[in-house]
C-alpha cells in the first residue's frame, strides 16, 4: 500500500489542477492509495508510524526538497522504500532531478517501475540530509580528525556533499557518489573582489566525519533545513532505500 | 583554476584538492591522487600521486607513490616510484625516491637518496641435477 505525503504549500488552489492530473495518473497505474496532507498540528512520524503499522509498503513524498528532506527523518528507523513526486519548480526539486525523478508525470512511471536501490545519508547531530550541508566560510571552524584541522582564508562556502544535485560544485572529473560511504567536503572560496565574472578556488576533501563549529552562522540541509552549529555531521552507510529513475546522476 | 597534470592511477578513490585559500595543520593521510596549491603543516602522505602546485607552502615530512613538485616543501621527501621537480620547486629536505627527474632552476638543499624500484622479484632457482 502506498501512502502519499503532501506538503502543506500544495493547498494553494494553483497546484489543484496539478494534483488532480497526477492522482488520475497514479489511479490508472495501479498506484492509488493513501493521502496525507500536512499542516501546522499533524506530525509526519506519527503518521509515518500509524500507516506501517497498518501494512504501508511505500512512502512518497510529494512536494519539494524541504518535503524530502521532513519525510526522510520521519523514515529514521524503518526499512521501507521513500518515493518523490516533484512539485513546484526543479530549483526547489533538485534531489528528485539527481534520483531521476524530473516531474511528476515521470514520477508516476518511476514509481510504476520500482527501481530501489540503498543510499548513504548524512546526519548532522539528530537530523538526517540526503543531498548537502552547507555553512559560509566566516567565522567556521573544521575539525576533521583528531589528526588535523582545516583553515580557511578568505570568504566562500564550505558543502559536504553526499547526493551531486550540481555536478557544478565538482571541479574534477569524478562524481560525488551516494553510494561510497564518504562525504565530499567542497570549500569555495572566491579569488577576485570584482562583482561580476568572480572566480572561484576549490578545496575537495572526502570525509567521513567532520565537526563545524561556527557561533553565528547556521548550517543548511539540503537548501532548506537550518541547524545551529557546532554539529557532528557523519555518513551513514547505505541508510535509505529509494526508488529512482533510470537517469538518476550516480 | 588548478594546472591537473598530474595521471591518475587505477584507484577509484575521490582526488583530494587542498586549494590556495586552505590551510591544513597535522598528519594528514590520504588515500588517493592528492592535489596541494595552499598550505599544509605536519605530514602529507598518500598511496596515490601527489601534486604540489607553484604556490604551494608544505612545511611536512611527504610520502606518496609519485610525485610532481613544482612549489616549496621544507620537509623530507620519500617516493616510492617517479619523482618529478619542475623548474619552479624549492625543497630543503632529504630526497628518496626510485626514479628522478630536475628540471633547471629548481633548488635542492639536502640529501638524495636513490632506491629499489618497489616491484616484486621472483627468483628462479636451477632444479637440481640427479
Amino acid at each position: 500500500m502506498h501512502v502519499y505525503i503532501y506538503d502543506s504549500f500544495l493547498n494553494q488552489k494553483k497546484y489543484d489542477n496539478i494534483l488532480a492530473k497526477l492522482e488520475t495518473r497514479l489511479t490508472d497505474l495501479g498506484l492509488n492509495g493513501k493521502i496525507f496532507r500536512l499542516g501546522i498540528m499533524k506530525n509526519i512520524r506519527e503518521i509515518v508510524i500509524d500507516e506501517l503499522k497498518r501494512g504501508a509498503t511505500t512512502i512518497i513524498a510529494v512536494g519539494n526538497n524541504k518535503t524530502v528532506n521532513q519525510v526522510v527523518n520521519s523514515l529514521s528507523g524503518f526499512n521501507v522504500p521513500l518515493g518523490i513526486i516533484p512539485i513546484d519548480n526543479q530549483e526547489n526539486n533538485s534531489i528528485a532531478t539527481s534520483l531521476g525523478i524530473d516531474n511528476e508525470q515521470i514520477a508516476c512511471e518511476i514509481l510504476s517501475a520500482r527501481r530501489i536501490t540503498r543510499i548513504d545519508l548524512g546526519l548532522a547531530s539528530n537530523r538526517y540530509f540526503l543531498a548537502t550541508a552547507a555553512i559560509t566560510c566566516q567565522e567556521t571552524i573544521l575539525e576533521i580528525s583528531k589528526n588535523y584541522s582545516i583553515e580557511i582564508i578568505g570568504p566562500g562556502e564550505i558543502k559536504l556533499i553526499n547526493l551531486p544535485i550540481n555536478q557544478r560544485l565538482l571541479l574534477t572529473k569524478e562524481k560525488s557518489n551516494p553510494q561510497d560511504g564518504t562525504l565530499e567536503l567542497v570549500i569555495k572560496t572566491a579569488t577576485t573582489k570584482r562583482l561580476f565574472n568572480k572566480q572561484f578556488n576549490q578545496s575537495i576533501f572526502s570525509v567521513n566525519k567532520i565537526l563545524i563549529r561556527n557561533k553565528k552562522f547556521p548550517i543548511l540541509l539540503d537548501g532548506t533545513i537550518p541547524i545551529a552549529p557546532p554539529a557532528e555531521i557523519r555518513v551513514i552507510k547505505q541508510k535509505l532505500k529509494v526508488i529512482v529513475g533510470r537517469n538518476r546522476r550516480f | 583554476m588548478f594546472n591537473k597534470t598530474v595521471s591518475g592511477t587505477d584507484s577509484k578513490e575521490f582526488e583530494t584538492i587542498i586549494g590556495p585559500s586552505v590551510k591544513v595543520k597535522g598528519d594528514f593521510h590520504g588515500v588517493g591522487n592528492i592535489t596541494v596549491e595552499g598550505t599544509v603543516e605536519g605530514s602529507l602522505k598518500t598511496n596515490g600521486n601527489l601534486n604540489i602546485g607553484q604556490k604551494a607552502k608544505v612545511t611536512a615530512d611527504v610520502e606518496a607513490k609519485a610525485a610532481k613538485i613544482g612549489g616549496e616543501i621544507r620537509g623530507n621527501v620519500k617516493i616510492k616510484e617517479y619523482l618529478e621537480i619542475t623548474s619552479t620547486a624549492k625543497v630543503v629536505g632529504d630526497i628518496e625516491a626510485a626514479s628522478l627527474s630536475v628540471e633547471r632552476g629548481a633548488i635542492l638543499n639536502g640529501k638524495c637518496a636513490m632506491t629499489a624500484a618497489t616491484d616484486d622479484k621472483k627468483i628462479i632457482r636451477p632444479k637440481a641435477e640427479n
